[in-house]
């Protein structure tokens, strides 16, 4: 399959990237500028023809994205740093395990070298009737995700249901982390719980104009223990077709704070609304783990997206919560 | 008897290794013509539709694009079976399947071909489609083909011994429905073929057509090219570049073959065609899901009396092998145990989706996970141990088996010895952990069918072996290395029955101008007839040599011993000073010839200015007079003194006696050899998450004799794993007809994380008709994989799961349906413990309501239309 013709850009610094995306962006469109950065969500895509941008940005030359900082807040993590950067700094094993665990689950070690914490943030969401090539979209027919105004797995429905299936936001939600957006007018935070709509098509909240440069972990969420466990068929490559992190801190032997976050299995990653509350002062034991994995379930809103089945992906939803919760008090 | 080989049998690494792990080796996608084209497919986007109308005109005014060429260019059908010639290069009148081929773009570049395909214009007229196979043999009207009644491409009927007689006289009957899912070779390289047509430079009118080609076939690919293109056999040459693995999915001709040739002479240019991946799911010919209704009776001893099995195979739109792999799928139900009664009903039947054909152990694989699985049942339910009662049903060869398939060499039984003893299973079976358990099944499979597709008398294989005065052995063969080790093999016994070392021989393979016939590489044929008239034509040559050698050293032929790049008189051997002694070659255990010998070797001899002074030193060696030793050179060049030339041809057609019986549809199964394998799996099951882990499998294979064991693990390894594939996580996924998976990130051949360790156990049951006793040894392995880690998950957590791929949610299901848990239908509403039909993805194809401009032509717009 061959990529569309477009135009590369290759800007060196952030404020460059803001001022081409400002000024491409006013006439093009649904053939918008998309940025690119380890290219392994986007190349795939723009080869099956979901995107045929006039231009692609390449944000790899831009050094104030890179890496991994301590700050005064927290620990900073420029977007173009990589998985696998992630995975191995000692840093953020240290204060957000979590998170190095979650990037450690993504893909395979070739893809981690490639993509980037930005890009896993950004991630396009996936169905197996989005996720294919025009040819076979045409056969099958559009839908609202792409050219389409009807959706294939809620017959009838019309509301894009596409699974956002990254696994790092799930990490990072569950740590309050906050990302750091820029565009020609300046810069804006937003928590990253905020970035997200619940809709399967735009399920971002990133302006065409707008560049994200950075996830700012906080320190009030630093030393929590944490577990992130995915379900997927292989043990590597596979996208996520359930994820569930469970972040929480403990004093005396009981939950202080506990956040528990979705992914794969609804259009954003979510935080379990009620976990927090029923996991506070609490000791962790089978039942309450249980009682969390329950609400966990009734959480996930999974559909046809994906090769599993929705109910399968909602029980493992249950399963996993419960295993990562007990896990999480245990360790 | 051992017999001391020095090339035989040892571990030797292929011949190719380094040029494909140095990325030096060219495959066909690395090839490029000057002024070549390339060629992209126009697929139909739907299931079964009449076309009304094609108009090319706007793809063709577009700037880069040569020509596009459509189904009126090369309208003949041809098809791998004489009697299934149904397909066509690009369609003509009817598309019946989503991804069948309807036009070719040349262009002078990819992204101006992509863009040229949105430019044809074709109308369609839609006809009711068959996703199911129970239910397109019901169809009355609109046929997928007009000549197949309720779309039975073909079904057989057999019945050998007294089956009914054998059911009453069981003490227990097992019965019940099994299904295996559609599963794809996923070779890693995507098929590819360059075509380019020579212009006759006085006429100017096209001449000769040379087709480059990602197949395991070439012979036949060049008849049916001739077929098509209505060109003789002869102005057409083949060749098989390296090949990125096949399994059986270019074991026939491949639509782009022979697109890329119409192309190629439409164009008037060279034009290549490389398949993206979802082209290869279309192009498929893989295994077809299947539907097995298995019925077995045993006594108490756990003997069988009786089999009955109907198979109905969801064979895709067009023919292919399918009339083959349904006769398979009947035909080794024999040959593995002794089976006295037999029944088969085998139906294949045509559905509107990519066609099925052969893969890596072609028809056997699902039926063999139903019998194996059946067998634990019943073994279970007689509570006699599942190795002894696979034990208790051995054949007793030499035989010819009820339904004619004859049985010599016979391995099965050490094969089941080993694997026991090697996993511990008298002492850890039903004794472990809870959700871990161990599995046993057997397999077996053909060294090459004893009958070819096409009926005649011609020799299976033919290969010939020119000698020249350098020295150098150069082996003519048609045989397709494919990635199993074919040049290895051939280069191995030309060099063992030469006694020259590997290095001198060079294998010219698989150019139909330069080697003679071969029927290729499919049904595990080539060790066992390829390597056979490599030993004869290489035998033929020895005598040439020992002819003349035997009158240089004024000694009996017999006398004589080939071996070390020598020629010895095996009476005075340790005589003689000066000679290297047998004992001590001077090449290394991987049978090389070092570079430092052939320099002892030339100063030994005096011979130190190469090639020219021969003459002079033969001259020295006549005055020498007798000899007990000539170097390998010395002697081919008395050889070709002595003859004028050396060349050897040999041969091999099946013996007579092995073709099998004379009943409709005999001509399937019978082999000259089988091999044999018996397995144990070792898993664990996740109870609450249905995930299965396979921790280790001992394989055993009867492969005859290992000419190369290093090769021979390397196949067993790849069959285990390819069928644990199948077991855990590979299937294709439908929905009305439309691949839901149509790529390797959704078709998920296992990573290199749940491989199992896999240890290889290599049985020697030296057969008498293979080339030094060696048998097949690349697909016997595969089908007892998915059985024993069906049978490891009964013995781990207690269910019988008879829907295959064994995914955690079907596990979980069966186990959740087990405890009497809450019903959660996990499955689509498919019991995989008794699955009653195929499974269909959830959600809904086609829209029900406006779609966008470009999108008229869905069928609920178009009733809404009309």
């Amino acid at each position: 399959m061959s990529l569309p013709q477009f135009k590369l850009l290759r800007p060196r610094t952030v404020e460059e990237a803001v001022s081409l995306l400002a000024k491409q962006n006013a006439s093009e469109g649904l053939r918008a500028t998309r940025i690119v950065a380890g290219g392994t969500d986007l190349i795939p895509s723009m080869q099956q023809k979901l995107f045929e941008p006039q231009h692609v940005l390449d944000i790899r030359r831009i050094s104030q994205l890179q890496g991994i900082r301590q700050t005064e807040e927290g620990t900073e993590i420029g977007a173009l740093t990589t998985l696998t950067e992630v995975e191995h700094s000692d840093l953020l094993q240290k204060n957000y395990p979590v998170l190095t665990e979650a990037a450690r689950t993504v893909a395979s070690p070739i893809l981690r070298n490639m993509g980037t914490i930005g890009g896993n943030i950004c991630l396009d969401t996936r169905c197996l009737w989005y996720n294919q090539s025009l040819t076979w979209r045409k056969s099958c027919g559009f839908c609202i995700k792409k050219d389409g105004d009807l959706c294939h797995v809620a017959p009838g429905g019309t509301k894009c249901w596409a699974a956002f299936s990254a696994d790092t936001p799930a990490a990072l939600l569950c740590l309050n982390a906050e990302i750091e957006i820029a565009s020609s007018a300046g810069f804006r935070r937003t928590p990253l719980r905020e970035f997200y709509t619940g809709l399967g098509d735009s399920y971002r909240k990133l302006a065409p104009n707008e560049l994200l440069m950075r996830v700012i972990l906080p320190r009030s969420s630093a030393g929590y223990r944490g577990v992130y466990r995915k379900l997927r068929i292989r043990g590597s490559i596979d996208y996520p077709l359930a994820g569930v992190a469970v972040a929480l801190s403990r004093s005396n032997g009981n939950v202080s704070e506990a956040r528990i976050a979705l992914t794969a299995v609804n259009p954003a990653p979510v935080l379990v609304k009620g976990a927090s509350e029923l996991l506070a002062g609490k000791i962790v034991d089978e039942e309450l783990a249980e009682a969390i994995g329950d609400l966990a379930a009734r959480t996930a809103k999974p559909l046809t997206t994906s090769a599993l089945t929705p109910e399968y992906r909602r029980e493992m939803i249950r399963v996993f919560t419960k295993r990562a919760v007990l896990a999480v008090a245990s360790g | 008897m051992t017999k001391d080989f020095s090339i035989i049998g040892k571990r030797i690494a292929m011949v190719d290794a380094a040029g494909k792990t140095s990325g030096a080796g060219k495959y066909t996608d690395d090839l490029s013509l000057p002024g070549m084209l390339v060629g992209k497919i126009l697929h139909s986007p739907y299931p079964h539709a009449r076309m009304k109308r094609i108009d090319t005109t706007r793809a063709e005014k577009l700037d880069g694009v040569v020509a596009v060429a459509t189904g009126k260019d090369a309208p003949n059908t041809y098809g791998i079976l004489p009697v299934g010639h149904d397909e066509r290069a690009l369609a003509v009148d009817k598309v019946r399947y989503v991804g069948d081929n309807v036009a070719c773009v040349a262009a002078l570049d990819e992204a101006t071909a992509d863009r040229a395909l949105e430019l044809i214009d074709v109308e369609y007229e839609l006809l009711p489609a068959y996703f199911d196979p129970e239910k397109a043999m019901k169809a009355e009207t609109d046929l997928i083909h007009d000549n197949k009644p309720h779309n039975i491409e073909k079904d057989y009927h057999h019945v050998f011994g007294d089956p009914e007689k054998g059911f009453a006289e069981a003490d227990h009957v097992a019965e019940a429905r099994f299904i295996a899912n559609e599963v794809t070779h996923a070779a890693m390289e995507p098929h590819s073929t360059l075509a380019a047509l020579e212009i006759d430079s006085q006429t100017g009118k096209p001449g000769r057509l040379t087709v480059w080609s990602s197949t395991q076939v070439p012979y036949y690919l060049q008849h049916k090219l001739s077929l098509v293109l209505e060109m003789p056999m002869s102005q057409i040459r083949v060749i098989k570049p390296l090949v990125g693995g096949g399994f059986g999915g270019k074991s026939e001709v491949i639509p782009l073959e022979i697109i890329a040739a119409i192309a190629a002479r439409k164009t008037r240019a060279p034009v290549k065609i490389t398949y993206t991946r979802e082209e290869v799911f279309w192009a498929h010919r893989g295994r077809p899901r299947t539907i097995i209704d298995l019925k077995t009776g045993v006594k108490n001893d756990g003997r069988i009396t009786a089999v009955k099995a109907r198979v109905v195979q969801d064979g895709g739109a067009y023919c292919s092998y399918g009339v083959v792999t349904i006769l398979y799928s009947g035909a080794l139900l024999g040959a593995l145990y002794d089976i006295p009664n037999i029944q088969y009903d085998g139906y294949r039947v045509l559905t509107n989706k990519p066609a099925c054909g052969a893969m890596r152990g072609h028809g056997t694989v699902n039926v063999r996970f139903a019998f194996e699985s059946q067998l634990d049942e019943l073994a279970a339910k007689l509570e006699v141990d599942p190795a002894v009662i696979r034990r208790r049903n051995l054949l007793q060869p030499p035989c010819v088996t009820i339904n004619g398939l004859r049985v010599q060499s016979y391995g099965l039984p050490e094969c089941i010895d080993r694997v026991v003893e090697r996993s511990g299973w008298k002492h850890r079976k039903g004794k472990l952990t809870r959700g871990r358990g161990l599995g046993i099944a057997c397999s077996h499979y053909v060294s090459g069918a004893a009958n070819s597709i096409i009926r005649s008398d011609m020799p299976h294989s033919t290969v010939n072996i020119k000698i020249d005065r350098d020295g150098g052995v150069v082996v003519y063969t048609g045989a397709a290395e494919i990635g199993q080790g074919s040049d290895t093999m051939t280069a191995q016994i030309a060099a063992e029955v030469l006694g020259c070392s590997l290095s001198r021989v060079k294998v010219v393979a698989a150019d139909t101008d330069l080697t003679p016939i071969d029927i290729g590489s499919y049904s595990s044929r080539v060790t066992f007839m390829a390597g056979n008239a490599t030993l004869r034509a290489a035998e033929e040559v020895k005598k040439q040599i020992a002819l003349a050698a035997a009158k240089k050293m004024n000694c009996a032929v017999e006398e004589l011993v080939f071996r070390d790049d020598g020629v010895f008189n095996s009476k005075s051997i340790n005589v003689g000073a000066g000679v290297p002694p047998v004992q001590a070659p001077g090449g290394d255990e991987r049978g090389r010839s070092s570079p430092h010998r052939s320099q002892d070797q030339a100063s030994v001899s005096g011979r130190v200015e190469g090639q020219i002074l021969r003459g002079s030193l033969q001259q020295q060696r006549n005055e020498e007079g007798p000899k007990d030793f000539m170097t390998f050179e010395e002697a081919v060049v008395a050889a070709i003194d002595f003859h004028g030339a050396l060349a050897g041809t040999g041969s091999y057609a099946p013996p007579p006696e092995a073709r099998g019986g004379k009943f409709k549809g005999a001509g399937v199964g019978p082999s000259p050899a089988y091999s044999y394998s018996a397995q144990v799996a070792e898993v664990t099951v996740d109870e609450d998450t249905g995930e299965v882990i396979v921790h280790k499998v001992w394989a055993a294979h009867d492969c005859g004799r290992a000419l190369n064991p290093v090769s021979v693990e390397g196949q067993i390894i790849g069959s285990v794993w390819m069928g644990m594939g199948q077991a855990l996580t590979e299937e294709m996924v439908w929905k009305d007809g439309l691949l839901m998976n149509p790529g390797l990130l959704e078709y998920r051949s296992p990573s290199s994380v749940e491989s199992p360790e896999v240890e290889p156990i290599i049985v020697e049951s030296i057969d008498p008709e293979g080339p030094f006793g060696a048998k097949e040894c690349s697909e016997g392995s595969l089908a007892a994989t998915i059985p024993a880690i069906a049978n490891a998950i009964y013995d781990a957590v207690g269910i019988r799961l008879r829907e295959a791929p064994f995914t955690p949610e079907r596990v979980l299901a069966a186990l959740r349906a087990k405890k009497n848990a809450k019903l959660l239908d996990l499955t689509e509403g498919i019991d995989p413990t008794a699955p009653e039909r195929f499974r269909e993805h959830g959600g809904a194809l086609w829209f029900k309501g406006k779609g966008p401009e470009r999108h008229a032509s869905d069928p609920a717009r178009r009733t809404e239309q009309a």
